[in-house]
């Protein structure tokens, strides 16, 4: 085996960080409805794509820029969050259930999706996709380092809006004993919507990210669950940073698998990195 | 000001309460005592809006509080402090303490709660930023003492607070408690130690199997001989 070049090992870990702070992105909303709502919502990713379609659909058909399509997805998909915890809370549903329930909500969006924009691939034109600048001798494309900017300054805004506001105390406080948050005030239904909501515009968020830099096809869908996954039960539930930096943690090691190893090799980086550290953290997830 | 006129509460098909009426006056200090499974925490959380009425009228001041939201009790300047104790054990105690005064009328005056807080249990002061769990059971008892009262509360629900507590301890509570009362707010008790309680109320309810069998003044009902040998362990 050749040694690669610095540059290539560079490259590398930019392109792990970048594809990392995305697994982050995916992450945050999936992080917060489970640990806060007790919902494992498998439709996350679903509602992603669906947003990564949409933000498709406005740019490359209607000819907006694709930054300027959140000013619409964004209170869409808030609104869908909404009506989604109010349907659960409506309905009593267990976090088991609910796992089987967002699963179904996955296939509908995917069919949804195979539906209005087939099967086939699409990738969005954009002025963002052309544009890369170079530090030193590597490479960095704009679509991803304004991934990178937007799950950092989403994660870092929903960790201190957790830590040091009082609707943020009132959240964690309510996720932990709703009762007693009640009983001192918390309109904790009224949070649940509005932490369901949240989340869900993350998915819209990570959406327009996905369609910055990739592929567009309906079977994606599942091909990030795995890894994403890893990452939340990593980062910690309802911790809104784990996500990012475990994301980004597993991006690296995917990348310098692939450029040291084999690329075979990648797709067992984050869950042996998740098995390891559940061995040696038993007691917290 | 509080009225329990003939309540039933119910979890799920068991009714737990039958047919309670209670009454307390503004800045009375008032127990309930009864066996275990009595009643007495379903009695206390129905007072503070955490279980429902499915018959009778629970009032304030002469208003029915039988449809209000179980997050606007508070406002009706009810607090309690829950069997348990129930902290936030994530949370710091500050910000368990902060819970407390989350109503927008508690909150204008959080610092000067907050101080009020910490002149009545100075041991907090050094535990302010440590993790509610992390305390020793007489203080997490402080802490849910110091949350409720956070809440500028007139009255103030205790279920069972020297439960699980060293007797020495326990004597400081039930000094806490009855300096809380004298400042004005008034206090409904509910205590297994039955003969400390009955010491520091005017009066006493005693509840067995979700009904009152009992009412009256300590010392008329330490004169019935069912009560002291019940409550008291005489023979
Ligand atoms: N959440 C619940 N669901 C069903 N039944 C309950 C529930 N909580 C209490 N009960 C029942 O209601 C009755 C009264 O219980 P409660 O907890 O109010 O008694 P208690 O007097 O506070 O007892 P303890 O001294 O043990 O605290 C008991 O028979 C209990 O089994
Ligand atoms: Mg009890």
């Amino acid at each position: 085996m050749n040694f690669p070049s610095w540059t290539l090992l560079g490259q590398s870990l930019l392109s792990g960080i970048f594809i990392g702070s995305l697994y982050g992105l995916l992450g945050l909303g999936l992080s917060l409805s489970w640990g806060m709502l007790r919902q494992i919502n498998l439709a996350h990713f679903a509602l992603a794509f669906l947003g990564a379609y949409l933000t498709f659909q406005l740019t490359s058909v209607g000819g907006m820029d694709p930054l300027l399509t959140l000013g619409l997805i964004a209170p869409a998909f808030f609104a869908f969050g909404v009506l989604m915890q109010w349907l659960f809370s409506r309905f009593s549903i267990s976090p088991f259930n609910s796992l089987l329930v967002t699963f179904g909500l996955t296939v509908i969006i995917e069919s949804l999706i195979q539906w209005i924009w087939t099967a086939d691939y699409r990738k969005m034109d954009s002025v963002y996709g052309e544009m890369k600048f170079k530090i030193g001798s590597l490479y960095v494309p704009l679509p991803e380092l304004l991934t990178l900017i937007i799950a950092v300054t989403l994660s870092l805004s929903t960790w201190a809006l957790l830590r040091y506001t009082d609707l943020g105390k009132a959240m964690r406080a309510a996720a932990e004993d709703p009762q007693i948050a009640a009983a001192f005030g918390v309109n904790e239904k009224r949070l649940a919507l509005l932490l369901s909501g949240l989340a869900a515009t993350f998915a819209g968020v990570a959406g327009l990210c996905l369609a910055l830099s990739y592929t567009l096809s309906p079977s994606q869908i599942y091909a990030w669950i795995g890894v994403v996954f890893a990452a939340v039960m990593i980062g910690g539930l309802g911790n809104p940073i784990g996500p990012l930096i475990a994301g980004i943690v597993i991006g690296v090691a995917e990348a310098m698998t692939m450029a040291l190893i084999s690329p075979a090799w990648a797709p067992l980086v984050s869950f042996s990195l998740l098995i390891l550290v559940l061995l040696t953290r038993a007691d917290k997830v | 000001m509080l009225e329990l006129d003939h309540i039933e509460v119910c979890h799920g098909l068991a009714t737990a309460l039958w047919d309670v009426s209670l009454k307390m006056a503004a800045g009375e200090l008032v127990c309930v005592v009864g066996p275990n499974g009595a009643g007495k925490t379903t009695l206390i959380e129905a007072i503070a809006g955490l279980n429902r009425i499915t018959a009778g009228t629970l009032s304030m001041d002469g208003a029915s509080l039988n449809k209000l939201a179980r997050n606007r009790f508070c406002d009706q300047g009810i607090a309690i402090v829950p069997e348990g104790r129930r902290l936030l054990t994530t949370m710091s105690v500050q910000e368990n303490l902060e819970l407390g005064s989350y109503r927008a009328a508690a909150r204008v005056h959080r610092q000067a709660s907050l101080e009020r807080v910490l002149a009545l249990f100075p041991v907090l002061k050094m535990r302010l930023a440590a993790p509610a769990g992390t305390l020793s059971g007489g203080q997490q008892q402080m802490v849910a003492i110091g949350r409720a009262l956070m809440a500028q509360p007139r009255l103030l629900l205790l279920d069972e607070p020297s439960l699980g507590l060293a007797p020495s301890i326990v004597l400081e509570m039930f000094k806490a408690i009855r300096d809380i009362n004298e400042s004005g707010v008034a206090v409904l008790l509910v205590e297994q130690n039955v003969a400390m309680a009955l010491e520091i109320a005017a009066r006493a309810y005693v509840l067995e199997e979700g009904r009152i069998i009992a009412e009256g003044t300590p010392e008329k009902l330490l004169t019935e001989p069912h009560i002291r040998r019940a409550y008291l362990g005489e023979a």
